[in-house]
């Protein structure tokens, strides 16, 4: 019981434990993460990048593309980087002057830098990734990357610039759109106004036109401020899909999460979108640009210019795939069925279950008590076979020394018949002569007493007989009691001393003046004892008659345990059957059946004794068993 | 139950005290007299020859055993008749002690009629028996006056030879085997060879196909 009741403990600390080491494995990444900032570089050649922006910024696009960017250029580049950040402002500053202004500064401020890199991120205004990079630090490489649908001005090309184009993955939100709401019919597209927003619009009347049975209706004569109250009553079976609006019909500036988190209280119709910064706002989603990807990608792009390679041996990428990705509150809001979702989707805002965030250190820890599931199952299976098949052994064992038994009472079943005979014809015979004294005029009343006293005594030991052959009958399982061994060797010598009178075998028992009790199976010990004695009887059948003597002996041994010895004067075991005499089945005699002695030997190994036999110096066998001594103390 | 008109004692050899015991006390109580012995050897040694009766002997005994007292006692002065008791006899021995003469074999649960039946046959028997020994005896008293060539000439007498044969076959003269048969008539007292033929049966001497 022991080791299953360790196992469990175990079984539970284990997780505990893989719990631990992968929060210490996590925590320290994140440092690692914060830590990339910090020196631990070789600072003697900082590299020195100028970052430009067309926005502000808090753009939302742009916080989270100049994060990815940073951080995947810092991770890759072993020296350490000075970022210099510009914001254009465009959206906000459209006069051209504004530009020329910010054009001078710039030169103004960097001339003496020594800048390594340009990185843009143009938002549509190649302007300011060509001819200002151009005018002003005509030898330092340029990046951009940017997400629109605007083609690249020839002149960049030739510039020698590189950069990474986002496209809208309009195709890929289209069929989002239809995958998760088949019974669409209408897509209302939002849109606005600027060229980059108009090349949008462009794309996606290209692509619709493709789409059989599905109407796409675009609004974008209409101002942002209007909006609300035009989605509120649009029938089932419509979406909006929200295209880019960096300026909307009446002039005014926005970005898409602007817009879409004014649509989505009134909408009365799912909303998807092409940007992924959009997605939070209670819109669905679509196959949107994913910021920090870009911003990676960037990053990687840089990093190889900064490492030398030309920009011009760069081929302008242009990616079109974009992320599916949705909000799992806006799922469920519109009762959009999940597993309808692509497999690569990124569902966010799924409230954080124990699985999302433990999902590897779940799996070990189910597959770590899986395991010992089976493992204890298999053990416990193992131990109930063994159980069971121990059960059985003992089963066959008692059942075996019954069969035993029932052949030794076979044995002795004619010297038994004779020792009930005698107190029963000694019953009838002081019954008879009972009768005759009664018949006289004066009974002598004194002898008819005798008589009756003799009959009752005869009578008890007709009833000890019976109860010993019952005894020796019933089958039963070892019990160990402390019990009298003089008084079980006489018994058992007196059961066997008819047989012995029969086989003109005299048997003497010597026992010491004080033997202790032993702990042992009374009926058990009887068998032994017999099976020993009608063995040795057997062995002596060819000696002499004078010499047929037989001699049970009890002695105690030093080591709190009692030997008791049956020593015969037959012809003794040869030599080479000494070793095999347990052997289950092996047998001397010829109508022996083997199984006598490997019984006498579980029966006396059951009661934490030994059973030997070996040859007498003189004449004959001696078999020597040994019992523990009941109480030692006393 | 009318006292035994048998005489003679019941010698009982039993080595269980019990049944010892309790069969003395049965026959006592039938009016025969008992002497109880606890093992052969005992009984053996008090036997003598004057001791009457008969015995009646458990045939399962440690030491001798009810078989070896019957071989032992029928090689005595005193061959007692014997009925067997046992707990339980096998065949074998059953047939064994009948073929050596046992007057009855008997089981100890039988019953007391066919115990006291038994006692009260072999006490017949043995009266009968001595009564037989001592006529031979005293026959064999009377033979022993005979000379040795008066015996020969009885043998040859006995098988019916007349005279002249047995002159030939001892070759002495007719009137020496007349003398012969004269003296020994007289010497033994019987009248004719008839008489003469039974009394040498009766005492045992010599079996008629035996030769002289």
């Amino acid at each position: 019981m022991n080791r299953f009741q360790n196992i469990f403990p175990a079984a539970i600390r284990l997780p505990g434990m893989f719990l631990l080491l992968i929060l210490a494995l996590t925590g320290s990444g994140m440092r690692d993460g914060f830590a990339q900032s910090a020196p631990a570089r070789d600072d003697a050649h900082p590299k020195r990048v100028l970052v430009l922006f067309n926005d502000a910024r808090d753009t939302s696009g742009n916080i989270t593309l100049q994060q990815a960017f940073q951080t995947e250029l810092q991770r890759l580049a072993t020296n350490r980087i000075d970022f210099f950040e510009e914001y254009l402002y465009a959206r906000h500053f459209t006069d051209p002057a504004h530009f020329q202004l910010f054009q001078n500064y710039l030169g103004r401020k960097y001339a003496g830098q020594n800048l390594d890199l340009i990185v843009v991120f143009p938002a549509g205004d190649y302007a300011l990734a060509g001819a200002l990079p151009a005018a002003l630090f005509p030898d330092v490489p340029v990046v951009f990357v940017t997400a629109n649908e605007l083609e690249v001005p020839y002149a960049i090309s030739k510039l020698g610039v590189t950069g990474i184009i986002q496209r809208f993955d309009i195709r890929g939100t289209l069929g989002l759109i239809l995958r998760l709401q088949p019974d669409t019919r209408r897509v209302v597209v939002v849109g606005g106004t600027s060229e980059s927003d108009r090349a949008s619009l462009g794309r996606i009347q290209e692509i619709a036109q493709g789409l059989e049975g599905i109407e796409i209706d675009f609004w974008t004569n209409r101002p942002v401020a209007e909006l609300p109250a035009a989605v509120k009553s649009l029938p089932p079976g419509t979406v909006i899909l929200l295209s880019t609006i960096q300026r909307d019909a009446g002039g005014q500036p926005y970005f898409m999460s602007q817009v879409a988190q004014l649509l989505v209280p009134s909408a009365s119709v799912p909303i998807y979108v092409l940007g992924g910064l959009a997605v939070g706002s209670g819109v669905v989603g679509g196959v949107v640009v994913d910021s920090e990807k870009l911003g990676a990608h960037g990053g990687q792009l840089a990093f190889r210019v900064l490492g030398g390679v030309k920009p011009e041996s760069l081929p302008i990428e242009v990616e079109t795939k974009g992320t599916p990705m949705v909000d799992w509150r806006a799922l469920r809001r519109w009762h959009l069925n999940e597993s309808r979702l692509p497999a690569d989707c990124v569902v966010r805002y799924r409230p954080v279950t124990l699985w999302d965030q433990h999902r590897d250190l779940i799996l070990i820890s189910l597959a770590v008590f899986l395991a010992q599931a089976v493992t204890i199952t298999g053990l416990l299976a193992q131990r109930k076979r063994r159980r069971h098949a121990e059960a059985e052994m003992l089963n066959q064992q008692t059942e075996l020394a019954h069969v035993s038994r029932v052949s030794t009472m076979g044995q002795l079943a004619s010297s038994l018949a004779h020792e009930l005979s005698q107190p029963l014809g000694a019953i009838l015979k002081n019954a008879e002569a009972a009768e005759i004294f009664l018949q006289h005029e004066k009974p002598d009343l004194e002898e008819i007493r005798a008589i009756l006293a003799d009959i009752r005594k005869d009578d008890q030991r007709a009833g000890n007989v019976i109860a010993r052959m019952r005894s020796l009958l019933k089958r039963r399982s070892v019990e160990l009691i402390s019990l009298d061994l003089g008084e079980l060797l006489r018994d058992t010598v007196t059961l066997a001393e008819s047989d012995a009178r029969a086989r003109l075998v005299t048997i003497s028992l010597q026992l010491p003046v004080k033997l202790p009790d032993v702990r042992g199976d009374r009926v058990h010990l009887q068998q032994v004892l017999l099976n020993l004695i009608l063995n040795a009887m057997d062995a002596m059948a060819g000696t002499a008659k004078a010499e047929r003597h037989l001699t049970v002996r009890a002695e105690l041994l030093p080591d709190e345990y009692v030997q008791v010895s049956v020593s015969d004067c037959g012809t003794g075991i040869p030599p080479d059957k000494l070793a095999r005499l347990f052997e289950p089945f092996f047998t001397t005699k010829p109508d022996g059946m083997g199984m006598g002695l490997p019984i006498s030997q579980t029966i006396i190994e059951a009661h934490g004794g030994t059973i030997r036999a070996v040859n007498n110096a003189t004449q004959g066998a001696v078999f020597k068993f040994t019992l523990k001594v009941a109480d030692p103390s006393s | 139950m009318s006292s035994s008109p048998e005489s003679g004692t019941v010698f009982i050899v039993d080595d269980d005290a019990s049944f010892l015991k309790s069969s003395s006390r049965l026959l006592r109580a039938s009016g025969y007299a008992v002497k109880a012995f606890e093992s052969v050897q005992a009984f053996l040694d008090q036997l003598a020859p004057e001791m009457t009766g008969c015995v009646l002997a458990d045939l399962q005994m440690p030491g001798m055993n009810g078989l070896e007292l019957q071989q032992s006692l029928a090689k005595s002065i005193n061959p007692l008749p014997v009925v067997f008791l046992s707990a339980q006899g096998d065949i074998p021995t059953t047939v064994q002690a009948m073929r050596r003469g046992a007057e009855d074999f008997l089981t100890k649960l039988g019953s007391k009629e066919q115990l006291l039946d038994a006692v009260k046959r072999a006490l017949a028997r043995d009266a009968q028996e001595r009564n037989q020994r001592g006529r031979r005896r005293d026959l064999q008293a009377r033979f022993a006056a005979l000379s040795p060539r008066e015996l020969e000439v009885l043998g040859h007498v006995v098988r019916g030879r007349l005279n002249k044969q047995i002159a030939d076959e001892l070759h002495i003269n007719l009137r020496t085997v007349k003398l012969h048969r004269t003296n020994l008539t007289r010497k033994l007292a019987v009248p004719s060879v008839a008489e003469l033929t039974r009394l040498v049966e009766e005492a045992g001497l010599f079996r008629p196909d035996q030769q002289p």
